[in-house]
């Protein structure tokens, strides 16, 4: 890799100095990814502020503010940790279930949670340096829109960018409409909705997020919700555990009776963000949880999408995950 | 103490298990070498054409970097040296993406990747051949007379009169051996001699290879490889890697380490190549094969080919009158493929095993007895009497343990919850061969203790050489196995044949108990004495005082052996269950059994058929090294793109051994079984998926959307 120098944050605002300091600094937190991206020539720091030492790890429930009765999980919590947490397993299955299907239990004991809303896509084409990217080189082109694009977007890509946003958790997120808390170098805070999070990669594609250089993810917050009797995270992958998804579903519902109160669908594997999929959301309130209403507003959203050569799997898939999410979250989780 | 049991047959634990676990076991770049430094293959990035300049300016000005070797200053090496895959930097030409063009030198390895990625290269482009689907249509017929038409009656017109027939097409993708360990070397130059640290399948052929690719004599050449991370065949034929490790020692005059990284795997230690398979099956109504054929198409080199022979089982599973076996191969701008596991049988078991399922689905007839109904007396391919042919007990005990009879004739009626479940079988085979093989035994006495050591150049391949050697040598010289110690993995001992094609047990068993036993005979001359009951070498040490006593031998195969057609045999059993919703597919059960003579150690036996079996689930479901058409390179080159099964794919595993005496294999009739673990699997697994989803998936790997 490009030598680079390494220094130990002792505190969160020294640690978003040393970055405003340099545009080509990034934080180190669990290094699950972004190691691999500098061993592979694809993500070049000159510096790296390890915050592993900061805190910011734990997960409490919230007492007061707009998302009283909700919980927080620390930026620099372990994904592990999140997964298995006595308050997220009672109150947020989704999330735990979400964590699980990803990656393995070595990397989610490193990986942190505001780390993996950072990860990158696994596209193949960002990570070979010889080929044409513009995520990583603006300018270059996509290799796989015209390429071998069969893990590519469906939904939301653009000309320049067909990629994918890897994460299990953050589609988990976008379902229970978290909150994104951070701080910049001059210690100002604020928050971000998770649909706001991430980015449509547009004419910018080397953007992933609305994350400013230099601001450090302090927490991730979960306002309270009546999902946690009927929520599901369903993940189609080609094989049964350390795969990205081809498709992958957090679905939640709260009944009244049979009647369908509030639904939240996301789904991962389909675009350059957890693709909230409000309009399948909406098909669903007031109806009854029936197959046929999970189709018809599985039908809803899908009808959008836009496949590319080697993904139109992906739609019908997604449509049948949508369904099997639904069915499975309205009976608790069980087949 | 003397052993009072014999110990060959029985499941001992691995002899150099707690080396392993404990991490005391060297690998390549594991051994201890003062004072070295690391190098870094760089790649072309293009698939075709020629090197206009290549500027490394900057990589020599960058930290630690000691030499920068291309093809303007790399020495003279010879090409037909016997490493495989060209990319010895001897030329600006380029023949496929990702072929070494150079190598950077540097103090530590990070030092030499970055100086790497400083260097510029431009090329003149030429057009390149990539897309198979584009140059298909040109292949011809391999130079490999092995790969001939073999022909035997007429299929045309068999198969025009049959009222009952499979043709179909089948195909297998591109797969990577990916090895645990990646490839690598050490090399530490004496004079002009050479050590290289290297793990090899064929100990002899490294250091030949090696030797005449530097323009070295093969004493000059010492190869080290006393354990091996894995090969698979990507071990076996050597790379350019090996040499280029000695070639940057040369130039710096220092000891040079070399490792691949995995992302360079893809294209520098071959692959095996994508086949496509037709198949054509014909049968009377009563379900007897009438004509058989298997035509395969695939793709070499530019310079050079390698067909892997897919048509190998179809050649002997089944009688039929009627027979047609042929390859066809077009070059393209991609690494040569090489042997993969079960080369040719693996693949080409995948096409014939499902033709023989569709066909006895269209016969009705259960594919257990179809098989049953069609099989040769003798090998048909040639007529030889089988030395022993287990195919019938591996398909009727393997269905009494599987339950097959609780499997359903038709699709989609065995359901449970939301998923089908569905029952595959398969048959499969492996030639069985002995390879010339020496071996040299020496006994030493202190007190009443004797022990011995056993050296030859055998590999083991992490799959149980040093145990069966072993219990061999304990059993053969009547000694406790912690009384004996195996030397093995280094070109210095007594030449010996390689662990590839399934010939390593019997090569080297057989080698072992042969010095064994003249090392017996020897001391029973020496003591000039007649006994009632033959003592044991062991017991002729203490009787005739000697300390020291040695002897080697030079074993073959028996000639006798070439009278008979010899292989494993086997029978695969699968149960999958296939989410109705999601077409992802698990399989819950998985059974071979496995008919390949003397077991000489049933653990390290039962681990090597179901680690075949997991790669043949990989095969059928989640493997395949993935080709942009356009460029030339690989897109999937890391574990996480190209999927090999983890624990959660793959259910129970089961493996049954046939309890068979084949008494003219060999003189320990030890057939091998490296290689017949992965022989039929993806074809069970297939089966299987049909049975519960009636879809019939005839491309590997069979990924959730093609049972949609």
């Amino acid at each position: 890799m490009r030598p680079f120098t390494y220094t130990r944050a002792k505190d969160a605002t020294s640690a978003s100095q040393s970055l405003a300091n340099n545009p080509n600094a990034r934080f180190l937190a669990g290094g699950t990814n972004l190691l691999d991206l500098m061993k592979e020539d694809v993500e070049r720091p000159t510096s790296l502020v390890d915050i592993a030492e900061l805190g910011l790890s734990d997960v409490k429930s919230i007492t007061s503010g707009s998302n009283k009765g909700g919980i927080s999980l620390g930026g620099l919590g372990k994904n592990t940790d999140a997964a298995n947490h006595p308050l997220v397993r009672q109150h947020y299955p989704l999330l735990t279930q979400a964590i699980l299907a990803g990656a393995s239990g070595q990397i989610r004991n490193m990986a942190t949670n505001g780390g993996n809303l950072m990860q990158r896509t696994r596209c193949p084409y960002f990570y070979e340096v010889a080929m044409p990217c513009n995520k990583r080189t603006p300018e270059t082109g996509c290799g796989a829109k015209e390429g071998i694009n069969r893990m590519h977007a469906i939904f939301g890509w653009s000309e320049q960018c067909v990629a994918v946003y890897p994460s299990d958790m953050a589609v988990a997120l976008a379902a229970l409409d978290a909150v994104i808390h951070v701080r910049n170098a001059s210690g100002q805070e604020r928050s971000i909705p998770i649909a706001d999070f991430h980015r449509l990669p547009g004419n910018q594609p080397d953007r992933d997020t609305n994350l400013m250089h230099g601001e450090l993810i302090t927490s991730i917050e979960l306002p309270q919700n009546r999902f946690a009797e009927k929520s599901y995270y369903l993940k189609v992958r080609d094989r049964a555990s350390y795969a990205f998804a081809l498709v992958s579903v957090a679905a939640a519902l709260e009944t009244e009776g049979n009647i369908i109160k509030k639904a939240r669908i996301a789904m991962g594997g389909v675009a350059h963000k957890p693709w909230r999929a409000l309009k399948a959301e909406q098909a669903l309130i007031g109806k009854e949880a029936t197959e046929a209403n999970f189709r018809a507003a599985a039908n809803a959203e899908m009808a959008d999408a836009k496949p590319l050569s080697h993904n139109a799997f992906k739609v019908e898939l997604g449509n049948r995950s949508i369904v099997l999410a639904l069915q499975m979250a309205l009976n608790g989780g069980k087949a | 103490m003397d052993a009072t049991n014999k110990v060959t047959g029985t499941p001992i634990s691995r002899i150099d298990g707690i080396a392993k676990v404990t991490g005391k076991a060297p690998y390549s770049m594991d051994h201890p070498v003062k004072n070295a430094a690391h190098a870094i293959l760089f790649k072309s990035t293009v698939a075709a054409g020629t090197i206009r300049e290549i500027d490394s300016t900057a990589a020599e000005k960058a930290p630690g970097v000691l030499a920068v070797i291309t093809h303007k200053n790399a020495p003279k090496l010879n090409t037909k040296g016997g490493l495989r895959g060209g990319a010895l930097l001897q030329s600006p030409d380029i023949e496929f993406y990702g072929q070494h063009i150079g190598i950077v030198v540097a103090e530590t390895f990070e030092q030499a990747r970055y100086a790497s990625r400083l260097i510029n290269v431009t090329y003149d482009k030429k057009e390149a051949k990539i897309d198979f689907e584009k140059v298909a249509s040109q292949a011809r017929l391999p130079k490999d007379k092995e790969r001939a038409d073999a022909k035997r009656g007429d299929v045309q017109s068999a198969l025009t009169q049959a009222t009952y027939k499979v043709e179909e097409v089948y195909e297998t993708p591109i797969e990577h051996h990916h090895p645990l360990e990646p490839h690598a070397a050490i090399a530490e130059w004496n004079g002009d001699s050479v050590t290289l640290y290297s793990s090899a399948q064929i100990v002899n052929g490294a250091q030949g290879a090696a030797a005449a690719t530097l323009n070295l004599k093969p004493e000059q050449v010492r190869i080290v490889s006393p354990y091996i991370g894995g090969g698979f065949g990507s071990k076996g034929g050597q790379w350019a890697n090996l040499a280029l490790a000695a070639v940057a020692a040369k130039h710096i005059n220092r000891p040079v380490k070399l490792a691949l990284t995995r992302q360079q795997m893809v294209n520098s230690v071959g692959m095996r190549q994508h086949n496509r398979q037709k198949i054509s099956l014909a049968a009377t109504s009563d379900g007897k094969l009438t004509a058989l054929s298997h035509e395969t198409v695939t793709h070499g080199a530019i310079e050079n080919e390698f067909v892997e022979p897919c048509g190998d089982c179809s050649k002997i599973m089944y009688d039929t009158p009627n027979s047609l076996i042929t390859y066809r191969v077009v070059p393209m701008n991609l690494i040569i493929p090489t042997y993969t596991r079960g080369p040719g049988k693996s693949t080409g078991s995948f096409a014939m095993e499902s033709a023989i399922d569709e066909l006895a689905y269209k016969l009705k007839m259960d594919p257990i007895a179809f098989r049953l109904k069609n099989e040769p007396a003798r090998d048909p391919s040639n007529g030889k009497p089988w030395s022993s042919r287990t195919t019938v007990q591996c398909l009727s005990e393997g269905a009494k343990a599987f339950g097959w009879d609780k499997r359903k004739a038709e699709p989609r009626q065995n359901e449970q919850g939301n998923y089908w479940i569905g029952y595959g079988v398969s048959a499969g085979t492996y030639p069985a061969h002995q390879r010339p093989t020496s071996a040299v035994v020496k006994l030493k006495r202190t007190g009443d203790t004797v022990t011995a050591t056993v050296e030859l150049a055998a590999a083991d391949l992490g799959t149980g050489t040093y145990t069966i050697l072993t219990q061999t040598a304990a059993d053969a010289l009547g000694l406790s196995v912690q009384n004996v110690t195996v030397k093995i993995g280094d070109s210095n001992l007594p030449p010996a044949a390689g662990s590839v094609g399934s010939v390593g047990a019997a090569s080297y068993a057989n080698a072992v108990n042969d010095a064994c036993e003249k090392i017996t005979q020897e001391l029973l001359s020496k003591s000039g004495k007649q006994f009632f009951v033959r003592p044991t070498a062991s017991q002729l040490m203490r009787s005739e005082k000697l300390t020291e006593f040695q002897t080697r031998v030079d074993s073959k195969a028996p000639e006798s052996a070439e009278e008979y057609s010899a292989h494993s045999f086997n029978a695969n059993f699968a149960e999958v269950a296939v989410n109705k919703s999601t077409g992802m597919i698990r399989v819950n059960r998985f059974l071979a059994v496995t008919g390949a003579g003397k077991i000489l150690n049933p653990k390290t036996a039962r681990s090597q058929i179901i680690g075949g079996n997991v790669w043949g689930i990989g095969m059928a479901l989640t493997e395949e090294s993935v080709v942009d058409p356009r460029w030339g390179n690989f897109v999937t080159r890391s574990f996480a793109d190209y999927h090999v099964p983890a624990n959660l794919d793959i259910g129970h595993l089961d493996a049954i051994f046939i309890n068979e005496t084949d008494e003219h294999v060999n003189t320990l009739g030890v057939k091998g079984i490296g290689e017949v673990g992965i022989v039929g699997v993806a074809a069970a697994v297939a089966n299987a998926v049909f049975n519960a989803t009636g879809k019939r998936v005839r491309e590997l790997p069979i990924t959730p959307d093609k049972v949609l």
